[in-house]
């Protein structure tokens, strides 16, 4: 988390000066889902290949996030769609409390697919 | 944090400019895990890449959008929902300025949702504001 505050800029927390566990700034939520795509890159039968680009991302947080959560992520697939040649996946990954269960963040981002060269 | 009854629709959230270089854009790598090659390896972004070259992680820009829109927030436990929709390309060592603007409050929530943007300096719209939403909680 120091490292992600770092490479986006953030400076301090408040929550680290109460001495409370830290609250994790909101777009971190990219490095436990989106961040390394082995989700989607996994399923062979999907045919995800690099020559991609990122169309959108939302986050719903339920909770904030904080140093010391443990999260379940669950992606599905919500939408396929073909446009022009390109292809549309959007992702839809619901991360739970580990111990409660309790929904944390909801992520969902469309991933853009450009034809592959033959 | 803005007061709920000190925010009014129109206000704005102060734009700060960044520049993305190639350093950052490894340093973001490093830290979301986000390894594409298109945002380090020239030939690799050659033959893929939208402009031909190198371009930022849409997902640093997110990240810098995050990250000003806390800043407006007083802190990320105010943040309640972010979404950004990337139109344009981001070429590295572009200069990137991020801001966003009250739309909408709702006075039952005590929220604000806000349209946020991050442009290049000829205007491209790297995080379009048309389609581009933070939902805020005030005081």
């Amino acid at each position: 988390m120091r490292e992600y505050a770092a490479a986006t800029g953030v400076r301090g927390d408040a929550s680290e000066a109460e001495g409370g566990p830290l609250v994790a700034p909101p777009a971190f939520a990219a490095c436990f889902t989106v961040g390394r795509g082995e989700a989607m890159f996994s399923d062979p039968e999907l045919g995800a290949h690099p020559n991609l680009v990122h169309g959108s991302q939302e986050y719903e947080f339920h909770r904030p996030i904080r140093v010391g959560d443990a999260v379940v992520c669950t992606p599905r697939i919500a939408d396929i769609k073909t446009k022009g040649g390109m292809e549309f996946l959007t992702l839809e990954i619901a991360c739970a409390d580990a111990a409660t269960d309790d929904p944390v963040v909801t992520s969902r981002g469309t991933i853009i697919f450009f034809a592959q060269g033959e | 944090m803005p007061r709920f009854e000190d925010t009014n629709i129109g206000d704005q959230i102060p734009v700060q400019t960044e520049t993305l270089d190639q350093a950052r854009l490894i340093v973001y790598a490093g830290a979301s895990g986000d390894f594409n090659p298109l945002h380090w390896q020239e030939d690799f972004a050659a033959q893929v890449s939208p402009t031909g070259g190198i371009i930022a992680h849409g997902m640093l820009n997110m990240g810098i959008v995050s990250r000003v829109v806390t800043d407006w927030a007083g802190g990320p436990e105010n943040v309640l929902k972010l979404s950004c929709n990337f139109r344009a390309p981001c070429p590295v060592g572009a200069a990137v300025s991020f801001g966003g603007e009250v739309l909408a409050l709702d006075e039952n929530e005590h929220t604000a949702t806000l349209a946020v943007w991050a442009e290049l300096e000829d205007g491209a719209k790297v995080v379009d504001r048309r389609a581009s939403r933070a939902v805020v909680r005030l005081t």
